[in-house]
């Protein structure tokens, strides 16, 4: 029985051709360019990739350039140089603080008089300054 | 069709000398050729047609089914397994022949950057004339003559490599024809003079060749190689404090050299180590003479009063003295007919204490002669003053010791004469001395070498040095060195140079060995700052006056990097700690 069928289906034809040879031959057609689609498509990929490795790669070069140019800028004795220059110094050890001592420091400003010293001037500027530009009115 | 048998088949006459000539091994292959060829007449010939087209049909599938196969499976490996296919590529993204240094922050100290080599093909050249001036104008640094060579030979060759970008990008907007670029990778020190001694340099081939670039030339080619940065133990911020520091009075005090290192005292770690007078290691062909010499690892002193520490440490460690041992420095000392006396003369006798803070060479004498050779010889053996000191730098360099241990030469070893010492063999001492009584290698791997360490003296020693040392801060010769708030303890070191023969007054050198904070229990963090000037010229050549105040600065400076807080030293000398 199976012996017929698998005669039946070589025996098949249309036009003299048989069907196998015919869905063989397409199935192979579709094949073939299933796997062209494939090639092409993974080949654009492919470039893709290797450009975005360039790409990378120049980038990752241009880092390290720029890295290198910062370490350079950033030369311990040019910017001793620069910071001397522009009047810069050590921080002295009465101008340091941590953040514990602020409460115990704030009492120190007050010597300075600052605000202490503006505000009488200001008061008595009025007081004395009213006469006078009474007198000149 | 031939009813010929062809089992009787004989080749034509003719035929036969031809093959039989040439080779029986292509006789051989033209009958087995024969024999293929008339298997289906034989086989029709014994009356089995059909077994014989099957058994042909048979074969022939069976070879094509094999060749699809292996097909297949070559295809297979070859979409699978094959180089660049798969996503894990073999190569590390970003290898490089040399990893970068940097320091233990991440700062970087070295790196590898693509140069490029300028070439010309002079038969491409239109203009010759034109493009001499043009290149000349892009270039300076190029040599006429070599260009004039190349443009007026006939084949391709270099005119000048190592462009950095910025210049190859100059040459190329020329748009001249012939000019060609081929990369080059090339070591690049961008911080120039910065730790130029102590990270070296590396050939173009990526071998180390000194410094760090040579002694860790593994390392770093391995870390190159996974695109990792190599970290030393380093902190930049230090060393350029240190240097800047080091150069200013260097200059001030118009000095042949001058070293300056700043250690680890727990670790061993280097922080900082400078070397001056320094060079650029990216032009190396025009440092001066001596500049390269790194005089941390390389150069040998005479240090002076800085190994009355270790005299006075021996003393205390072997239990002949304590800190109230009274010793008599009233009159000058006699070893033989050798008079041995006080720089700062006090004229009386003194604590052991004192005999530290007024750095007296009778006392230390005493000290000495009293000890004994073996025992000095041990002590100074433990310190690592007679070998080169442990680190990783090939450029350590071995001490020049005393060939005797006579009275008279222990006398001067007290004081820091009649032996030769590399700083960073001073650094190794100290650290020692200080940290609790455990003698550690040097290094400048990030985080140490985690060495067990050995120890030298007892706990209480180190101790009591640490307690000398900031004695002699507060109210002794070191006086200078006191950073507000810091604690620093230290002893200065001042020697005369064997110049001729004699010991000349006029070349001096001065130094100043430190610890900070030199208070707090054994395994605190602390910290060790060396600084020697050699020969200098202007002012005082005391220790006291030329290297001291370095010191302090430096401290002053370096401890909020190292996370050192400041306390307001009490105004009385410190209690014992013993």
């Amino acid at each position: 029985m199976t012996r017929n069928a698998v005669q039946r289906l070589f025996e098949w034809k249309v036009r003299g051709i048989r069907w196998i040879e015919i869905i063989g031959v397409l199935l192979v057609a579709v094949m073939i360019l299933s796997v062209y689609v494939a090639k092409a498509a993974a080949a654009r990929e492919s470039a893709t990739i290797n450009q975005l490795e360039r790409q990378i790669a120049e980038t990752r070069q241009r880092v390290r350039l720029l890295r290198a140019e910062a370490a350079r800028l950033e030369q311990p004795a040019r910017l001793e140089v620069l910071s001397r220059g522009a009047g810069l110094a050590p921080v002295e050890m009465d101008q340091q603080a941590d953040g514990v001592a602020l409460s115990t420091l704030r009492p120190a400003p007050e010597p300075v008089l600052a605000p202490v010293e503006v505000a009488p001037v200001v008061v008595e500027t009025p007081a004395d300054a009213a006469p006078v530009g009474e007198g000149l009115r | 069709m031939s009813v010929q048998d062809h089992r009787a088949f004989r080749p034509a006459p003719g035929a036969r000398p031809v093959s039989s000539a040439v080779s029986p091994w292509l006789r051989w292959l033209s009958e087995a050729v024969w024999f293929v060829e008339h298997a289906f007449e034989r086989a029709r010939a014994d009356a089995k047609p059909e077994e014989d087209t099957r058994v042909r049909i048979v074969v022939i599938q069976a070879v094509f089914i094999g060749i699809f196969v292996l097909l297949a499976a070559g295809a297979t490996r070859a979409a699978l397994l094959g180089p660049g296919g798969g996503i894990g590529s073999a190569t590390v993204a970003g290898a490089l022949q040399r990893a970068d240094l940097t320091d233990r922050n991440g700062a970087l100290l070295a790196t590898n950057i693509v140069h490029y080599g300028l070439y010309i093909d002079p038969t491409e050249v239109w203009d010759r004339e034109a493009a001499f001036t043009q290149i000349r104008r892009a270039l300076p640094q190029v040599s006429s003559t070599r260009l004039r060579r190349v443009l007026d030979g006939e084949r391709r060759l270099i005119v000048q490599p190592g462009l950095t970008p910025a210049e190859r990008q100059a040459v190329h907007a020329l748009a001249l024809g012939g000019l060609s670029f081929e990369p080059e990778d090339r070591r690049v020190y961008p911080l120039g003079t910065s730790a130029a001694h102590l990270l070296g340099t590396a050939d173009t081939g990526g071998q180390g060749v000194s410094g760090v670039e040579l002694a860790f030339n593994d390392a770093i080619r391995a870390a190159g190689a996974q695109g990792q940065d190599f970290a030393l133990s380093l902190d930049l911020r230090i060393q350029g404090v240190l240097e800047n520091e080091l150069a200013a009075a260097a200059d001030e005090a118009g000095a042949k050299g001058a070293v300056g290192v700043v250690a680890d005292a727990t670790t061993g770690e280097i922080l900082g180590m400078a070397s001056w007078p320094t060079y650029d290691p990216n032009d190396r062909g025009s440092a001066p003479e001596g500049a390269a010499l790194n005089r941390v690892t390389s150069a040998h002193y005479e240090m002076g009063s800085v190994f009355k520490t270790f005299t006075v440490a021996a003393a205390l460690d072997t239990g002949r003295a304590d800190l109230d041992t009274m010793i008599d420095a009233s009159e000058a000392y006699y070893i033989g007919n050798r008079r041995i006396s006080d720089f700062h003369a006090t004229n009386k006798i003194l604590s052991l204490e004192d005999v530290f803070i007024h750095s007296s060479n009778i006392g230390t004498s005493r000290l000495a002669v009293e000890m004994g050779a073996d025992t000095m010889r041990d002590y100074f053996q433990r310190l690592g003053l007679l070998d080169a000191a442990p680190i990783e730098l090939k450029e350590s360099a071995r001490p020049r010791r005393p060939r005797q241990w006579d009275d008279s030469t222990r006398a001067s070893l007290s004081f820091g004469y009649g032996i030769m010492i590399t700083p960073l063999q001073m650094t190794a001492a100290t650290v020692a001395l200080v940290n609790g009584g455990v003698y550690r290698p040097l290094t400048l791997r990030r985080g140490g070498t985690a060495a067990e360490g050995r120890r030298i003296v007892t706990a209480e020693t180190s101790a009591a040095i640490r307690q000398l040392m900031r004695a002699n801060v507060v109210r002794g010769s070191g006086r200078s060195a006191n950073a507000e708030g810091l604690r620093v303890g230290g002893k200065t070191g001042s020697a005369n140079k064997l110049v001729d023969g004699r010991y000349d007054a006029r070349h001096g050198v001065g130094s100043f060995a430190s610890v900070f904070p030199a208070d707090g229990p054994d395994d605190a963090r602390r910290y060790v700052v060396f600084v020697l000037v050699d020969e200098p010229s202007q002012g005082s050549r005391l220790g006291g006056t030329v290297a001291a105040p370095v010191v302090g600065r430096v401290i002053d400076r370096i401890a909020g990097f190292l996370g050192v807080q400041r306390r307001i030293d009490p105004p009385a000398p410190p209690e014992p700690a013993a």
